[in-house]
């Protein structure tokens, strides 16, 4: 007989493959977070420039995706970049402008910009 | 540098009972040795949840969990993880569990290492609009196992066992009440998640649902099964837009993927869920009120018992919880009641979320163990005072609670603990104090918010709330009298004693407490008609130093004509016609104005 637990193992199973396939295994990972919070403090035109950065093609080998609140409420927007192999690095309060600096300069250079980190 | 790694020592009490701080001492005298200082960091966590296998050391990247790790180990350690990249298998153990999964990211922060996170697990690491994010770190596992493997009676006896109590404010063991609403005879019963979240300040709940919706979800639905009802109900306010924009994305994935509706995951159980939109009235936040407001009723509270597990949602047994409570529950059945009850102390089991706020470096989200100190929170995790401040209270429960002055710093966070100290747990609003802000001031915009929420049932809470307020006022202003903090001391008591329901039961908290904490103030404000703080405007004079060049400035800002004096010579300002807006102290450049 298939149990719950049969079943919910095939879910997790093919929603990791999904995942996957939506490119997680990209050498980088790039969290925006994305709650009210993070949103007021101007996380949606953080998101934007990502995004348009990958669209248009100049960024390659990158996943994108949102997050919700981790709570540092007086550093947001906060972007995390995901390494396998690295600490991860977490930026607090990103601009716009500071997310083009984060593409041009640790994406696709591997710089990391300390004064920015939290 | 950069660190290339990071280690993560436990330093909760099991594990420097077992000697991790002489593991910490030799640790920082190996990599010196080898000279690794600069390109490894040490970093001291709060009590990672792994105490019966500890000392614990969490190597990072790559999270490798070192388990039993004594003084001698280290230098293998040292030599093998660090120096030849293989980590030492013998000491390694295996964690699958639910909790704390938000430490591969941000474990090496300090403001997240001393936290550990169960309801909010989730909650910074996963996609929260995409249900595929949330089945791939077990999600629904809970509910699955739940299904297959335990029956309702087990659901319940797990949840009793955890020691879990109600995370709303009012800290009633949760198992009792699934308990006492399961026994209930009647095929109809209802679950309710109140995300009614009201008081000033506070965001638990928001961003709980905002980070993680389908962990709310989840817990409702197993709470479903062990009572044994089909509908579960979100309420949830209108304010809250994403909240409940990605609630309902959840709620809608849940049902594509056989997780609510009929026969769920193939199961005997059926179980649906909707939302229903609070019009942001503090008091339906009273799960009475609530239960009305759902039923298409004006949301006002009505005596107890019946409780709602016996009477609640249309007459029908009902049970309902606070969506911290609720986000708790898969971790119960995933990791096990009995773990969950090692975290935290004698009578306050597993973590609790605070929304940290006013004077502090580091305000924010937290989630910590039951039992770590208001000190700890406030300078470990939040940072201390900015600007050189000092402190002066820390406020917990919000408009229902209490503020404990310096020497309740080191009052530990638990049900019992800060009622003891004359505060409550409440729903997790925490604000810090500094020696800028007037206590009496802070107590009359508690009581002017509650007495704007108080519904107007019972008088006690509607007029004598009005009361206190009114005394309140007069005192800020200026005209406090001899007697006034006798009769806001016998109004609060019998506003306690006399009304209807939690809230006004505990509207006159800040008012006590800070009559009790914090006497002084109000007799400086009615006798010396004094008010240190400088911010009860009406006690507050101005004058003008010596420091003062002349220069006119404050004398063309001010509205009224009340400061005079010659050019390059010192001004003054008449008092009678003063009214003390301040614009003089912020437009002088030289420090020659001073608040007295």
């Amino acid at each position: 007989m298939v149990t719950p637990l049969d079943i919910i193992k095939k879910k997790r199973a093919e929603a990791v493959a999904r995942i996957i396939g939506r490119g997680y295994l990209s050498t980088k990972r790039v969290y925006v977070g994305m709650a009210t919070c993070e949103i007021a403090a101007g996380s949606k035109e953080v998101m934007e420039v990502f995004r348009q950065s990958i669209a248009k093609g100049g960024l390659k080998d990158v996943y994108l995706s949102q997050k919700g609140c981790a709570g540092r409420c007086n550093l947001e927007p906060t972007v995390e970049i995901v390494e396998e192999g690295k600490i991860p690095v977490k930026y607090g309060k990103v601009t716009p402008e500071r997310a083009r600096q984060i593409i041009e300069r640790h994406l696709k250079n591997n710089e990391v910009i300390e004064e920015w980190l939290i | 540098m950069r660190a290339k790694s990071i280690l993560t020592l436990c330093d909760g009490p099991t594990c420097i009972y077992k000697n991790s701080r002489a593991i910490r001492d030799a640790l920082e005298t190996e990599l010196k040795n080898q000279g690794l200082s600069d390109e490894v960091g040490i970093h001291i966590s709060g009590c990672l949840g792994m105490c019966s296998k500890g000392p614990i050391l969490i190597v990072n990247p790559g999270y490798t969990i070192y388990g039993g790790v004594t003084v001698q180990d280290i230098p293998e350690i040292v030599q093998e993880h660090l120096v030849r990249r293989r980590p030492v298998a013998r000491l390694a153990v295996q964690e699958d569990h639910l909790y704390n999964r938000f430490f591969r990211i941000f474990g090496d922060v300090d403001f997240f290492g001393r936290q550990m996170r169960i309801a909010l697990r989730n909650c910074g690491i996963i996609d929260p609009e995409k249900i595929d994010d949330y089945l791939s770190v077990r999600g629904y596992e809970a509910l699955a196992k739940v299904l297959t493997a335990m029956s309702p009676r087990e659901v319940i006896d797990e949840v009793k066992k955890s020691g879990l109590r109600g995370r709303g404010g009012a800290g009633f063991p949760t198992g009792l009440k699934w308990e006492f609403t399961a026994r209930e005879t009647g095929n109809e019963k209802y679950v309710i998640c109140n995300a009614d979240e009201g008081d000033p300040g506070a965001f638990m709940d928001r961003s709980a649902i905002e980070g993680d919706p389908h962990t709310v979800l989840e817990g409702i639905i197993i709470g479903g099964y062990a009572i044994g009802a089909a509908k579960g109900i979100v309420y949830i306010r209108a304010e809250y837009p994403l909240a409940i924009q990605r609630l309902e994305k959840a709620i809608a994935a849940a049902r594509e993927n056989g997780l609510l509706g009929k026969r769920i995951l193939g199961s005997d159980f059926s179980f649906d869920m909707e939302i229903r939109l609070g019009a942001g009235a503090f008091v339906c936040g009273e799960e009475t009120a609530l239960i009305h407001s759902i039923e298409g009723r004006r949301g006002m509270p009505t005596p107890r018992p019946p409780y709602p597990s016996v009477k609640g949602l249309f007459g029908k047994p009902t049970l309902i919880n606070n969506v911290e409570t609720w986000a708790n529950i898969p971790v119960i059945m995933l990791d096990g009641g009995e773990w969950f009850s090692t975290v935290g102390t004698e009578t306050s089991k597993g973590t609790k979320v605070f929304a940290l706020a006013g004077k502090v470096h580091n305000t924010g989200l937290i989630e910590v163990p039951m039992g770590t100190t208001l000190r700890e929170i406030i300078y470990d995790i939040g940072g201390g005072i900015p600007n050189g401040k000092k402190f002066k209270a820390v406020q917990t429960g919000g408009p229902s609670g209490g503020c404990l002055p310096e020497e309740y710093l080191d009052t530990q966070i638990d049900y019992e603990s800060l009622a003891a100290a004359g505060s409550i747990m409440g729903s997790g609003g925490m604000i810090v104090i500094d020696e800028d802000s007037c206590m009496v001031n802070l107590a009359k915009f508690f009581l002017e918010f509650t007495q704007d929420e108080s519904c107007g049932k019972c008088t006690p809470c509607r007029g004598g709330t009005k009361r206190m307020l009114e005394i309140l006022t007069r005192i800020t202003e200026g005209n406090g009298k001899e007697g006034d903090i006798e009769k806001l001391e016998r109004l609060g008591q019998m506003i306690k004693k006399a009304s209807l329901c939690g809230l006004g039961q505990s509207a006159p908290n800040p008012v006590l407490s800070t009559l009790k904490n914090f006497r002084h103030e109000y007799e400086e404000h009615i006798f010396q008609k004094k008010c240190r703080a400088g911010i009860c405007s009406a006690l507050v004079t101005y004058e003008i130093t010596e420091k003062c060049i002349g220069c006119g400035a404050c004398r063309r800002v001010c509205p009224v004509n009340a400061i005079s004096g010659k050019r390059q010579e010192r001004h003054a300002i008449n008092q009678e016609t003063c009214i003390k807006c301040g614009q003089c102290f912020t437009t002088c450049k030289f420090d020659a104005i001073v608040k007295a």
